[in-house]
């Protein structure tokens, strides 16, 4: 099956790739996996005091279309506030990368890490 | 009639592999070709299905994963769609570190070494949730079931781990 260039610029070039301590009260970190694929993902958000994601980091394990998603999910959260970054849907991300059906899981799973990092966070600001 | 039922064995999670396989042949050559070669297009049709079936039930049962699939399935367990996120943080955590452990066996002064390392943990921890799989699926109840459908998923990710090991391997000692 062929990747769509954006798939494959995203894969040989994997923007914000990297971690960040976990434990920071202001990194927010999202983990999730998808037991069909083995894939496992993990983005973290760097969010300010007024709410804004000032950075954004991922490591994905997984197959091309699990990385570009990760990857274009972490430049399109930067300087956006956690309920924007929230708002973002597996289909835009679908589209972006016209990615094939079989392929859609990919990108709901990094809709499902966005979702997974602003739970950690305000989980965290609740303590 | 259930796959279990086609091999005339008990419907359980421990399964003789090689009474399994004895089974699956003699079942198979009742409806072998060969001995259709006479008969109608609708029995030879059916001959053809019956051995299909026989197939997908083997294949099914062979497998540790597939069969307790298969098993909780069967018990009418509402099992989450394979595409849908899992999101067990410290789960995925653990499988994070275990596929950055197997990155650096390449990397490794010793790559046996840290490749049989790698091949270690997994092993013990697989057979760990295999066995605590085991024993959720012969519970039998909502609870028990649930937890082995848990771990069900968790050892898919193993799976998946023991592929990526298994690539490694022919990459460095395929040359």
């Amino acid at each position: 099956m062929a990747y769509s260039e954006k798939v494959l610029d995203h894969y040989e070039n994997p923007r914000n790739v990297g971690s960040m301590d976990k434990n920071d009260p202001s990194v927010a970190t999202g983990m999730v996996g998808a037991p069909a694929c083995g894939d496992v993902m993990k983005l973290q958000l760097k969010i300010s005091k007024d709410g804004i994601i000032e950075d954004a980091k991922f490591k994905t394990y997984g197959c091309g279309s699990a990385i570009a998603s990760s990857s274009l999910v972490t430049e399109w959260v930067k300087g956006k506030s956690i309920e924007e970054a929230g708002k973002i849907k597996n289909t835009d991300i679908a589209e972006e990368l016209a990615l094939p059906p079989v392929k859609i899981h990919c990108s709901i799973l990094a809709e499902d890490a966005i979702k997974a990092a602003i739970e950690d966070y305000k989980s965290k600001q609740g303590k | 009639m259930n796959y279990f039922q086609l091999f005339g064995i008990e419907a359980s999670f421990d399964v003789d592999l090689q009474n399994l396989s004895s089974n699956y042949q003699t079942l198979q050559k009742t409806v072998h070709p060969d001995k259709f070669a006479h008969a109608s297009a609708q029995e030879q049709r059916i001959a053809v299905q019956k051995s299909a079936q026989i197939n997908d039930a083997y294949q099914t049962l062979k497998q540790p994963l597939l069969r307790a699939e298969y098993i909780l399935i069967q018990r009418g367990v509402d099992m989450p769609n394979e595409q849908h996120s899992f999101g067990d943080t410290s789960f995925l955590m653990h499988q994070m570190e275990l596929r950055e452990m197997l990155e650096d066996v390449k990397s490794a002064g010793d790559v046996d070494a840290a490749l049989l390392e790698v091949q270690r943990v997994l092993s013990s921890e697989y057979l760990q949730l295999t066995q605590l799989m085991r024993a959720q699926i012969s519970e039998n109840n909502s609870a028990s079931n649930g937890a082995a459908c848990d771990n069900l998923r968790k050892l898919k990710f193993y799976q998946k781990l023991n592929v990526e090991v298994d690539r490694l391997e022919d990459a460095l000692f395929d040359d």
